[in-house]
């Protein structure tokens, strides 16, 4: 691997003259990119501090940053660390770091390093390998052999007189760029192409300017659309998003695991052999923070026993239920009534009693949610399925918007709430219209219309960009006043209401490049993963991963013969990719792309030598979990699993 | 940090004779990458032409990811006469060395946007000139900010404020005085001629 | 003869522009300098590939017209050559009797006709005129001693005193009289207010300054010029004047009026005057009568 580094500290008498006026100095170093992540102290800032101490200077102080020219979070940290009796400011970085410093203060800002001069841009893996970007590719005239970059004199027309036992004139350590193109193309019985060659002059002028602003506009306003960073994955939702909601048929056994949800799971009330009906409680929910859990059909409790968990990968107690075929409904299955005869606490009571929790994923329940200790004021509706591939929540919404309304008006009152808005990525014009024409004449729903951005979904990046609101570090959006709910979730309140059917089938996005025949299926809770695999037809190639959930957060499934839950949103069948892990080349992508901030890398590098305080530090306990850093990471290194084990070791209290 | 633009399907479509092997690099596509234009002039590649498979990874700048990636392909390509990439100059070099036999060709031709880090080009870009004039200047590199990279002040070419090279461009000049005049430190722009130093990236090239 | 000679004994100095044409064919361009500025001015400048328009070199031009007993000022740009060929061509200069230097940054590339090429800049301005203050002095720019008697040369530069940023032109005048500059041809001039306003605060640097003069040939060329050539900007009056009287415009008559006039309004204020007629050579007696020089 190639040290790219940008910078290194000037000469000390180019140093010492420009200290020399001046004083209260307050030094900023770059922690420098694109070189083999390790964790040492650069030079740079003891160096100068040293030259500074020699010349009787005072510093102030100093502060060391991860990828200084990131212009999110370099100027949230200098606000913070600027002590108010500094004069000058020295910068230790490449001309993007002093530059931006520049920019961020009123103060005058110094130089305190030279940037070091590369031919070319390098790529992602810090090879000797560049690209100089001249806009009128050569390569295809040369074998893949770059003449700017590997010929010093940039020549296009072949080898100059210069070159002597194949090394360049200019430095005799370089090979002659032109030496080793004829050898490729010798090699590829193309020299004649080389002889036929028309004169190449280049054009200094491809390098237009307007284009090259345009896109820089465009990217920055991108990666700032809604929230800081985020990714753009392939959507890939053509697969299912025109395909309507049909029946799942119901199964011969359900697996009914009695924890499908965040909290203590439930306790079973029925026994082996026992017949049960279409919604009847099969769990009951004791502690307050649980939910409890019902039955999807009629039939006979077979057992009760641990069966494997499709997303923890444990064994769960859970109810195993043959089906009778009769599909019989519980007496319990009422309709309640209309909203306005209900109270809130009658709401939330019946959303408790029907078992609803948060269908999005986290399995949240929502009578919980409901009940908050602090006074809230919207109810926001994820209507992204940020997700690609996953296509659910956009059918309910096409298909059931009078039901996603019903249940959002339930929630609205239920919380005390004094609005509500639904908020659906761009991607999905027909939800948009439907929405937007039942919300018209209501006067605290409306529609928010956002730019598909993964994970736009998530509550903090929602609120974020539809409120434009900061869920405090550590908090929860009950704290400035929001409820965000998923649209399945409302959906099965309106049914609990107005059918009164606990949430006992939800709609599964049964999708994916290599799904034979994909569908949007309304599904029992309980179904057999691999049944409703072999119902579509199956996959397509060997080389195919399975997973419960979207490409991005989804649950990768060894073992199909596990039941659908509450929160199994898709499941899709995907490429598998191979991937190997190198080392990390601190590009700071993973920066980039984390919408809440933090830094991935050092989770990663921290996992590897068990640093649980240091992650700490690092905030991990903020981390959503959304793999935007994982996705992107250009080392591929698994930095979703480093930050699992790190978070699994500070909840241990390790 | 680089970007592609495609090259023009005529050009391309002259170079791939026989079977061709289609890699599509989306390393950067969060930079930007021209998806939906590759997508189509692929497809049209594919109708006219003998292409024998149309992959789409990221990365390819790296050998061992490269390996990893493509291992389940070697025999389609293998089988390939031609290799078309789409994909910035570095990625195409780096196939084009694994593949040292075959014939490799560019889609694309590559520009260059400021800054090195992350996904999110700069406002101003660092020129890595290797002798920073930033102390002269205010913090606003004369080299980036000045179309013609002048040194020494500005030249008489500026109207408006505005570049004349690029109308849409503030003088980089004329922003080094209005910041320099705003931080009361005009002065510093009384220095004997500044001439740079071209030889500084030969003294620098990276070893392997 | 040096221009700082004429400043020297208090002369107020006139001098003219020529652009060679795309060719080598000179004789057309011989024929105008005879018959029109020969024994008017004191000095006449030759362009370098003006506006980025490949052209005949102004090194050979400017023997061409030492060769009819005219003293000519060699423009040289930075655009084109590096610092090696720079250096080299005005010791060429020097060989051929040139005495006179203007020295300029130069437009960009993209501007003129070869718009492909590669833009130089390895110097500017400033630097240009240090290089040559070295070469004067014995020495190339990398510290290596010439050989011989070194040139001598008067060096001119360029200022554009109704620019709108012209205090940050001011700047860099100062920057080029340190660097070593002798005298100035300021950018064309039209609005004498603007003129005197900036020499006021130029004649500090103490060094004679030349008033530039563009003819207008047409109301087109005025707007033509105010929207996109940096450093000059026509009064709407002017332009009203241009258009009054189409056909005094046509024959050249406005023009020469109102560059009588500006030079006549400037005068007393600069040490001389620089005439670029733009292919109008023949106009520049009558407008140097109607000044009164």
């Amino acid at each position: 691997m190639v040290d790219y580094t940008k910078f290194e500290l000037k000469d000390k008498k180019e140093l010492a003259a420009v200290l020399q006026d001046k004083d209260n100095l307050f030094v900023v170093a770059c922690k420098k990119c694109f070189k083999e992540f390790e964790l040492v102290e650069e030079p740079e800032l003891h160096d100068f501090e040293l030259l500074a101490a020699e010349q009787g200077k005072t510093i102030t102080g100093s502060v060391k940053v991860d990828f200084l020219c990131n212009n999110i979070l370099t100027p949230k940290l200098l606000e913070s660390v600027l002590p108010q009796d500094t004069e000058n400011i020295f910068v230790a970085s490449c001309g993007l770091g002093i530059q931006l410093i520049a920019e961020l203060t009123e103060k005058p800002v110094y130089a305190a390093c030279d940037s070091i001069a590369y031919r070319g841009h390098h790529g992602m893996a810090l090879t000797t390998t560049r690209c100089d970007a001249c806009a009128q590719c050569y390569l295809n005239l040369t074998g893949g052999i770059c003449p700017i970059v590997d010929c010093s004199k940039s020549l296009l027309n072949g080898q100059c007189g210069g070159a002597k036992n194949g090394k360049c004139e200019v430095n005799k350590e370089m090979d002659c760029g032109w030496d080793q193109i004829y050898k490729r193309l010798e090699k590829q019985g193309r020299v004649d192409e080389l002889k036929n060659q028309t004169v190449e002059i280049r054009d200094y002028s491809k390098v237009n300017y307007k284009f090259i602003d345009e896109y820089v506009e465009s990217v920055r306003q991108e990666r700032l659309e809604g929230y800081n960073g985020g990714i753009h994955p392939a959507e890939n939702k053509e697969f299912s998003e025109h395909i309507s909601l049909t029946k799942f048929p119901d199964p011969l056994t359900l697996v009914i695991p009695l924890s499908q949800h965040t909290g203590a799971p439930a306790e079973p009330i029925v026994e082996a052999g026992q017949h049960v009906k279409a919604g009847q409680k099969i769990g009951e929910a004791k502690a307050f923070v649980s939910s409890p859990v019902h039955s999807g059909v009629s039939g006979t409790v077979v057992a009760i026993e641990p069966r494997l968990h499709p997303t923890s990968g444990l064994d769960v107690l859970s109810v195993i239920i043959q089906s009778d075929g009769e599909n019989t409904i519980h007496e319990s299955v009422q309709p309640v009534g209309e909203l306005e005869a209900l109270t809130p606490e009658e709401i939330r009571d019946i959303v408790r009693e029907k078992g609803i929790v948060g269908m999005g994923g986290a399995g949240f329940p929502t009578a919980v949610k409901l009940n908050a200790p602090k006074p809230i004021e919207v109810v926001l509706l994820n209507g992204c399925e940020c997700e690609p591939v996953l296509t659910a929540d956009h059918r309910v919404m096409v298909e059931y918007a009078d039901d996603v309304l019903f249940g959002l008006k339930a929630l609205i009152k239920a919380s005390n709430a004094e609005k509500g808005i639904i908020a659906i990525e761009d991607n999905k014009p027909d939800a948009i219209e439907i929405m937007k024409l039942k919300t018209q004449d209501l006067e605290n729903i409306d529609v928010a219309v956002v730019k598909t951005k993964y994970p736009q979904g998530a509550e903090k990046m929602l609120i974020k960009n539809v409120l434009g609101r900061q869920v405090p570090r550590g908090g929860l959006p009950l704290d400035i006043g929001v409820i965000v709910s998923n649209i399945s979730t409302v959906k099965a309140v309106s049914d609990a209401i107005q059918k009164g059917m606990p949430l006992i089938e939800r709609v599964v996005s049964v999708s994916g490049e290599r799904m034979s025949k994909p569908g949007n299926y309304i599904v029992k809770i309980g179904t057999q993963v691999k049944d409703i695999i072999d119902y579509c037809g199956g996959v397509i190639g060997d080389d195919v991963t399975i997973k419960m959930g979207g490409p991005m957060m989804g649950v990768a499934l060894d073992n199909l013969y596990v039941p659908i839950i509450k929160g199994s949103n898709g499941i899709i069948a995907v490429e598998t990719t191979e991937q190997e892990a190198v080392e990390c080349i601190k590009c700071g992508r993973c920066v980039d792309v984390c919408p809440m901030e933090l830094r991935p890398l050092y989770y990663a590098k921290y996992a590897e030598s068990e640093n649980w305080e240091g992650m700490k530090e690092e905030n991990i306990m903020d981390c959503i979990e959304c793999r935007c850093c994982d996705y992107i990471c250009s080392s591929k290194i698994g930095i979703l699993s480093a930050i699992k084990a790190g978070k699994r070791a500070i909840k241990e209290g390790k | 940090m680089l970007i592609t633009q495609l090259k023009s399907k005529e050009v391309i479509a002259e170079l791939i004779k026989g079977k061709t092997f289609i890699i599509n690099c989306h390393g950067c596509k969060e930079v930007y990458f021209p998806e939906h234009e590759a997508d189509k002039l692929q497809k049209e590649l594919s109708a006219d032409g003998d292409v024998v498979k149309n992959i789409t990874r990221d990365y390819i700048c790296s050998t061992d990811n490269l390996h990893v990636q493509l291992n389940k392909f070697m025999d389609k390509i293998q089988e390939a006469d031609t290799i078309l990439v789409f994909s910035c100059g570095v990625g195409v070099q780096t196939v084009a060395k694994y593949f040292e036999d075959k014939r490799v060709y560019s889609g694309c031709d590559t520009y260059p946007l400021p800054g090195f880090q992350g996904l999110t080009p700069q406002e101003f870009d660092c020129a890595q000139c290797g002798e920073c004039y930033l102390n002269y200047t205010g913090g606003i590199c004369p080299i980036t900010a000045c179309s013609k990279s002048l040194v020494n002040g500005q030249c008489g070419g500026s109207k408006n404020g505005k570049c004349e090279v690029d109308k849409n461009m503030e003088c980089g000049w004329e922003r080094i005085y209005r910041k320099l005049e705003k931080l009361k430190k005009l002065d510093t722009l009384d220095y004997p001629a500044k001439i740079r130093n071209y030889r500084l990236p030969f003294e620098e090239l990276p070893k392997d | 003869m040096k221009l700082t000679q004429l400043f020297e004994r208090g002369e107020f100095a006139i001098t003219a522009e020529v652009g060679p044409p795309k060719g080598f064919q000179i004789d057309h361009l011989i024929d105008e300098i005879n018959t029109y500025l020969k024994g008017r001015v004191s000095a006449v400048n030759v362009t370098d590939n003006q506006s980025s328009v490949m052209r005949l070199g102004s090194l050979a031009t400017c023997k061409v017209l030492q060769d009819q007993g005219l003293t000519s000022i060699f423009q040289l740009t930075c655009r084109d050559r590096n610092r090696i060929a720079l250096q080299s061509d005005v010791l060429s200069a020097a060989l051929l009797g040139i005495e006179n230097l203007l020295l300029l940054t130069g437009d960009y590339t993209t501007l003129g006709d070869n718009p492909q090429a590669k833009p130089v800049f390895d110097l500017d301005s400033v630097s240009l005129l240090h290089m040559v203050k070295k070469l004067e002095q014995g020495e190339d720019l990398a510290g290596n001693p010439l050989e011989g008697e070194p040139p001598s040369f008067a060096k001119g530069a360029v200022v554009s005193p109704c620019s709108d940023s012209v205090d940050v032109q001011l700047v860099k005048m100062e920057q080029k009289v340190k660097a070593g500059a002798e005298y100035f041809q300021t950018q064309a001039v039209y609005e004498p207010e603007k003129f005197i306003k900036f020499m006021e605060k130029a004649k500090q640097f103490g060094v004679p300054v030349m008033l530039g003069i563009v003819i207008p040939k047409n109301a087109g060329m005025a707007k033509f010029m105010n929207e996109n050539i940096a450093g000059i900007s026509v009064p709407d009056y002017m332009i009203e004047e241009l258009k009054k009287d189409k056909e005094k415009t046509k024959a050249g008559i406005t023009g020469v009026e109102i560059s009588a006039r500006i030079i006549k309004e400037c005068k007393d204020y600069c040490q001389g005057v620089h005439i670029m007629a733009m292919g109008w050579e023949s106009k520049i007696p009558d407008i140097l009568d109607l000044a009164g020089l």
